[in-house]
């Protein structure tokens, strides 16, 4: 369902970010992206919905497939449509209270009507435990409420496929469970998910299949079983060492 | 010395000018906001061939004297351009005055459109939401509230700017207490009327700042 052929990404024109990656995802799998920082997993992600645009290579999810070398603004929309992001510090929209930024894009880029936009936002408020919150600004919620209201919106597109940036590393620890849980609960659903985490533990939990990212490019993939139970490769090793002790 | 009679008498007379000092400044802060807006939007996006221009006509606005703008453009233009001779001077005045607050607030609302975080940015393109979708819905009223305290600043100077109309001959507060003058000099009971006046509609406009700065914390 997702392909990603020979993609390359350049920032400055020298250094490669991220060198000839080559992925297919089918309908369904949690994959989960692990490696040390700077190896390029947020940059590979980005990728994904052209918020980073590529130096080469072709992106496929669902039917239609684009070009980094040549592509119009209406293929990056299309692109776009297919899949929803969960960004590491939230991103909601600081003028719009939790179910408004929901409605949102349901009401401006889907065309759907307010009533319609709204019993969407309750529902999924609900699925993420916030429906008594659902008039509150983003400045009134805590990290951990605020990223469960993030999930729920980018659920509210009903993506193909789920986006996340390392959604737990912003928030205080103490309030990494219940977004934890709350990624579990969309996992069980069924989703498909392209998750980049620190969080070794939850990985192995809720992924179908990891792949692990050095120096732009994926040196392992695998079942959680595969990579992280025997690992082979010294890079991977050392950082199961770090992770997890 | 001071005529309390003559003071109260001569009061009503100037305070009943209010609505011309009002309607100049609100017309004029309508426009001034949509002069504003656009310019600090042109500046955001960098866009070609306006920047420039807007680059231009701010540093024109913001680096001569308001009464040598009024003056240019009432009577310098009046010799190149019908439309301007034929103007009402109070026409002429609200558009000045919209013109030169216009740059000021343009700069007020630049600044706070930067402070939105590019997060927000990424979000709303990654819901697929259009450039101009974004910066309607999501950039710009964050920016209003963050500039609000500067566009107060700026209206109130606009509100002060419109004693200047009585030079091209406007009956507002000023001119009107100019005129009274000229009939009794009794400047000082005249001049502390109009002092009062002023002062009474910048507290107006100051409360209904911190009405709005109220209303804008409960949110965010
Ligand atoms: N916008 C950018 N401009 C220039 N360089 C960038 C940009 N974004 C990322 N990079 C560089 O690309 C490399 C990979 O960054 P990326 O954010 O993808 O790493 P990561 O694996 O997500 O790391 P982390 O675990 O710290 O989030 C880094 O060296 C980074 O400096
Ligand atoms: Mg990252």
């Amino acid at each position: 369902m997702i392909e990603i052929s020979h993609l390359w990404k350049s920032f400055d024109g020298e250094t490669d970010i991220l060198k000839d990656i080559n992925i297919s995802i089918q309908k369904g799998e949690i994959v989960a992206i692990l490696g040390s920082s700077g190896t390029g997993k947020s940059t590979l992600l980005r990728c994904l919905n052209y918020l980073t645009k590529p130096t080469d290579g072709i992106i496929r999810i669902g039917s239609h497939g684009i070009d980094a070398k040549k592509h119009s603004k209406k293929e990056i929309m299309e692109l776009r449509s297919h899949s929803a992001m969960v960004f590491q510090n939230y991103n909601l929209f600081k003028n719009k209270t939790a179910i408004e930024n929901i409605m949102e894009a349901l009401i401006t880029v889907k065309g759907k009507s307010k009533r319609e936009a709204q019993e969407i936002g309750l529902r999924l408020l609900d699925k993420v435990g916030m429906l008594e919150r659902k008039d509150f600004f983003p400045s009134k919620l805590s990290g951990g409420q605020q990223q469960r209201v993030g999930i729920a919106r980018a659920l509210a597109l009903n993506p193909e496929v789920l986006l996340l940036d390392e959604p737990t590393s912003a928030l205080d620890p103490e309030l990494v469970g219940e977004v934890l849980n709350t990624i579990q609960k969309v996992a069980e659903d069924g989703a498909t998910m392209i998750l980049v985490t620190h969080e070794v533990m939850f990985a192995r939990r809720i992924a179908t299949r990891i792949l692990f990212m050095a120096e732009g490019t994926i040196i392992a993939d695998g079942t959680p079983k595969e990579i992280l139970d025997n690992p082979e490769d010294e890079r991977v090793k050392r950082f199961l060492d770090y992770n997890l002790k | 010395m001071f005529d309390l009679s003559y003071f109260f008498g001569v009061f009503p007379v100037i305070a009943s000018k209010l609505q011309v000092t009002l309607l100049l400044t609100l017309t004029a802060a309508v426009f001034s906001i949509i002069i504003g807006v656009t310019i600090a939007v042109i500046a955001y996006y960098k866009i070609r061939i306006l920047y420039p221009i807007t680059r231009f006509y701010l540093s024109i606005l913001r680096g001569t004297p308001l009464v040598a703008q009024l003056y240019f453009f009432y009577y310098g233009l009046a010799r190149v351009s019908e439309i301007v001779l034929n103007m009402k001077p109070l026409t002429a005045v609200a558009l000045v005055l919209s013109l030169n607050t216009g740059a000021f607030m343009s700069e007020s609302i630049r600044g706070a459109l930067l402070s939105v975080d590019s997060g927000q940015k990424e979000a709303a393109a990654m819901m697929g939401m259009s450039e101009l979708q974004t910066i309607r819905r999501i950039v710009l009223p964050q920016a209003f509230r963050v500039s609000l305290p500067a566009l107060f600043n700026d209206l109130i100077n606009l509100l002060k700017a419109t004693s200047l109309a009585f030079m091209l001959g406007v009956r507002d507060i000023m001119g009107q207490a100019k005129s009274e003058g000229a009939q009794s000099f009794r400047y000082f009971e005249i001049y502390l009327a109009v002092m009062i006046i002023y002062w009474l509609l910048v507290l107006g406009f100051s409360h209904l700042h911190k009405i709005m700065d109220r209303k804008c914390m409960e949110m965010y």
